[in-house]
């Protein structure tokens, strides 16, 4: 019975562990343009930012937030970041736009499109897949 | 006409929309157009033949942003509303503003400035943004909205950060004049009176905002001060400053979004018709709890009460008070269309009757279907 219960215990506790890898695997990179001095945001400025609440990151930067069009970095991100699915985040925004109180966030149809964005505009900041070859940009580190 | 109007709304948004398709910089062109139709079992409601089955109601609106600095950003929103026999085929400037933000604490408005009154006055003509077709109508007559529902004037705003555990402070404060819609439901109900004006009457505004927001929780108070004063060839209207006050709190957790209002605006009105003055009483009173459930990312259904009474006259008399069970579902097809479906079980005749569309009189009760269909950019 002993030996049982440690197998189940080690499969419970190896299943966590992919759980917990693929979790992370399934997370996206924010990234921001080389102006910002930074190297790391608070889950909460990083909300506030997409959510049109906060306009400035932590170093007085004037934020520029960037987003996809679609697509699952896009949905991650605004599942594990923002706290709202793709028709929550178009209501907040068209909220914003329709009565003279903010703009749309710029979006992009590809990563590489918005990459090259962030790279030339200073203070833009968006995400991209982990998988995704970081080049040109800051990487920030989100704390909790 | 109402279609007329509706094909050149969805040509003009077309137009727009494959302007906004080219490359404009950072500025930004939005709208959107919707089509209601009401039908009610007594009654016409909102100044439609809503007992007919009414496709009287086309509205829709378009606006232009743009970032000129980091801090300022200009924009204009002109908005088209037809329900009945209010609003009108002309095109309205519905709010246009330059912004100058100096950072998140502090900001400053100047231009016709939407007004900060409750949760949903500044967005109460955006179809898209609700579930609802009609909000409750205790707070947010749909026939008289244009009066409340911007200023020609200034706002300051702004936020404070109170830490991670505190939440945020939102504050406003605004100043300016308004005038009542010269085509909405004040002035249709003042010609009840035989009163009619030039000029719609109009008068200085002013009045503030306060709101704390903590994860999904958001709790607040607005305050609007509204003086009133017209001229016409056989009479006059006089309403010295009054005061509305509104407290809301609305919590948002997982699918469910939980709100509540309410309301109070005690004010006299004098009616000056020849030689004979006609004081107006009221202590208007409107509450409502409303609950929102997400079903899918695509369909929402909801449920409020919405109640409505005039404390200062006989609150037995269906004149004096308005009560509606609604009940709502909106489906979107996809990031642009929608369609929604919503049915009203009213009580009371205070608000959305006029005499002009019910010349045998009106019953107390009566049940309501409503459809709207919508295309947002």
């Amino acid at each position: 019975m002993r030996a049982v219960g440690r197998v189940r215990a080690c499969v419970l506790g190896f299943g966590m562990i992919c759980t917990c890898v693929a979790a992370r695997a399934q997370d996206v990179v924010i990234v921001v343009n080389r102006n910002v001095t930074l190297s790391a945001i608070s889950a909460q400025q990083l909300r506030e930012v997409f959510t049109g609440v906060r306009s400035r990151l932590g170093d007085g930067t004037r934020a520029v937030p960037v987003v996809l069009k679609g697509g699952p970095a896009h949905e991650v991100f605004l599942r594990n970041h923002v706290g709202d699915n793709p028709q929550e985040f178009r209501a907040r925004w068209r909220k914003a736009v329709f009565t003279g109180e903010g703009a749309m966030p710029k979006e992009f149809g590809s990563e590489a499109a918005l990459l090259d964005y962030v790279a030339v505009t200073p203070g833009a900041i968006g995400y991209v897949s982990r998988v995704q070859e970081v080049v040109g940009v800051r990487v920030l580190t989100v704390t909790p | 006409m109402p279609c007329r109007v509706g094909l050149c709304l969805v040509c003009l948004l077309a137009c727009a929309a494959e302007f906004w398709a080219q490359d404009l910089g950072n500025m930004q062109i939005h709208g959107f157009v919707t089509q209601g139709f009401l039908y009610s079992s007594n009654n016409n409601y909102l100044t439609m033949n809503s007992s007919s089955g009414s496709l009287q109601w086309t509205e829709g609106a378009i606006s232009l942003t743009d970032p000129v600095t980091d801090n300022l950003r200009v924009g204009v929103q002109l908005h088209m509303f037809q329900m009945g026999q209010v609003g009108g085929p002309n095109v309205q400037l519905d709010w246009a503003s330059g912004d100058y933000q100096v950072n998140d604490n502090l900001g400053f408005r100047a231009g016709k400035v939407k007004i900060p009154l409750g949760l949903y006055n500044e967005s109460q003509v955006v179809d898209p943004l609700f579930l609802w077709i009609l909000l409750p109508q205790s707070i947010y007559p749909t026939d008289n909205r244009d009066f409340d529902l911007a200023v020609l004037g200034g706002e300051v705003y702004g936020s404070i950060d109170l830490g991670k555990r505190g939440g945020r402070l939102h504050y406003s404060g605004f100043a300016g004049e308004n005038r009542l819609d010269a085509n909405g439901g004040y002035v249709e109900q003042l010609q009840g009176y035989g009163l009619t004006f030039p000029t719609p009457p109009g008068g200085k505004a002013y009045g503030g905002d306060m709101r704390w927001g903590w994860r999904g929780l958001m709790v607040g108070a607005s305050a609007q001060c509204q003086a009133l004063d017209g001229t016409g060839p056989d009479g006059s209207l006089h309403l010295p400053t009054d005061l509305s006050l509104v407290y809301f709190a609305d919590w948002k957790r997982g699918r469910w979004d939980v709100t509540g209002e309410y309301i109070r605006t005690p004010f006299v009105a004098r009616l000056t018709i020849e030689s004979t003055v006609v004081p107006l009483q009221f202590d208007q009173r409107g509450w409502y709890p409303m609950v929102i459930y997400r079903v899918t990312d695509k369909l929402h259904v909801g449920s409020y009460y919405s109640h409505y009474v005039n404390k200062a006259q006989d609150t037995s008399l269906p004149a004096n008070y308005a009560k509606d069970w609604a009940i709502s579902g909106r489906y979107d097809f996809n990031a642009y269309f929608y369609a929604k479906l919503e049915s009203h079980f009213l009580h009371g005749d205070g608000l959305g009757y006029y005499a002009s569309v019910n010349p045998n009189g009106l019953k107390p009760d009566s049940n309501m279907l409503a459809a709207r269909v919508g295309f947002v950019f």
